[in-house]
């Protein structure tokens, strides 16, 4: 199984995580890291380390973080390895639930590119839609 | 508005400037002055990545910066620029080499060991890095504590009263 890593600003991760398994059920192989203002960036590359080693069951590393250029992006950035650890960006929801389906039978860069491209697919203007609808 | 942000910040280019000073300042460059990032294709163009299209993103080593130029006084160019450093040791060199500010943001320095007075959430100083900056107060230099443009602004020299008074 690939595993998942959820780096984010602040809680969110946390939160997003806490949130797809109020609607998935609990998420297998997936923790995440918390970036905050009191802590050092080796300090929290020190827990990246700890968190990639864990999520690593031999097929590669997923991490999913919120903000490019932002220091939960850079810190995984440095993270980076071909065929061992991947970084996606713009961490959301979908990407989340869809995750435990996905990576399933996938290599880690296939599902990587699966789940950026899902996550920007499920992004909807609602109005856009409806009027659409009506027109159809 | 001042035309120009001089900042220490241990992250560099993030979130913060981003998504924050970038458009308060409605900033059209980025210096990032620092000795490892310059000249580092895959930091560089992580950087460059970030950062929005149309601003310009430049990368410098400290002496190089330096020499290069003075751009507070480019009088000719109404650009709002963002110069970075990445701790204060490296906007003292600057300094020593020649590069002139009348105003410091000090937005992160993290905690480490030696860095025994915190002033707010994000700056932890050591003994040597608060005369550092004292030494610029007393030369005219404005230093101020500021995470991102909606804090309020801190008073370095204020704010190492008050320590000194706990």
């Amino acid at each position: 199984m690939i595993g998942v890593v959820v780096v984010t600003h602040g809680n969110l991760g946390r939160e997003l995580i806490r949130a797809a398994e109020l609607i998935k059920g609990d998420l297998k192989g997936v923790a995440h890291v918390s970036v905050d203002a009191t802590r050092g960036v080796e300090d929290l590359k020190k827990e990246m380390t700890t968190a990639i080693k864990k999520a690593d069951k031999g097929e590669g590393v997923l991490i999913l973080t919120d903000l490019f250029g932002g220091t939960p992006s850079n810190i995984s950035l440095s993270f980076l390895k071909k065929d061992k650890v991947e970084v996606v960006t713009g961490v959301n929801l979908p990407m989340l639930l869809k995750m435990p389906d996905a990576r399933a039978g996938m290599t880690l860069a296939e599902f990587a590119d699966f789940i950026a491209e899902y996550g920007r697919k499920n992004i909807y203007l609602a109005s856009a839609i409806l009027n659409r609808k009506t027109e159809n | 508005m001042k035309r120009s942000l001089v900042r220490v910040d241990n992250r560099l280019v993030h979130g913060q400037i981003l998504e924050s000073w970038i458009p308060f300042l409605h900033a059209s460059c980025i210096v990032v002055v620092n000795n490892e990032v310059a000249g580092d294709v895959f930091r560089e163009s992580v950087i460059r990545m970030a950062v929005p299209r149309g601003i310009e993103v430049v990368f410098c080593g400290i002496d190089d910066f330096a020499q290069w130029q003075n751009p507070e006084k480019e009088s000719d160019n109404h650009r709002h620029t963002i110069i970075l450093f990445e701790s204060i040791e490296d906007v003292i060199r600057a300094y020593r080499l020649g590069f002139r500010f009348e105003d410091l943001n000090v937005g992160n320095v993290q905690n480490n060991v030696g860095r025994t007075r915190k002033i707010g959430t994000r700056v932890h100083l050591s003994d040597s890095e608060i005369e550092d900056l004292m030494m610029l107060v007393r030369l005219g230099v404005d230093v101020e504590i500021r995470s991102v443009p909606r804090d309020r602004p801190v008073s370095f020299a204020d704010a190492v009263g008050n320590t000194r008074g706990d």
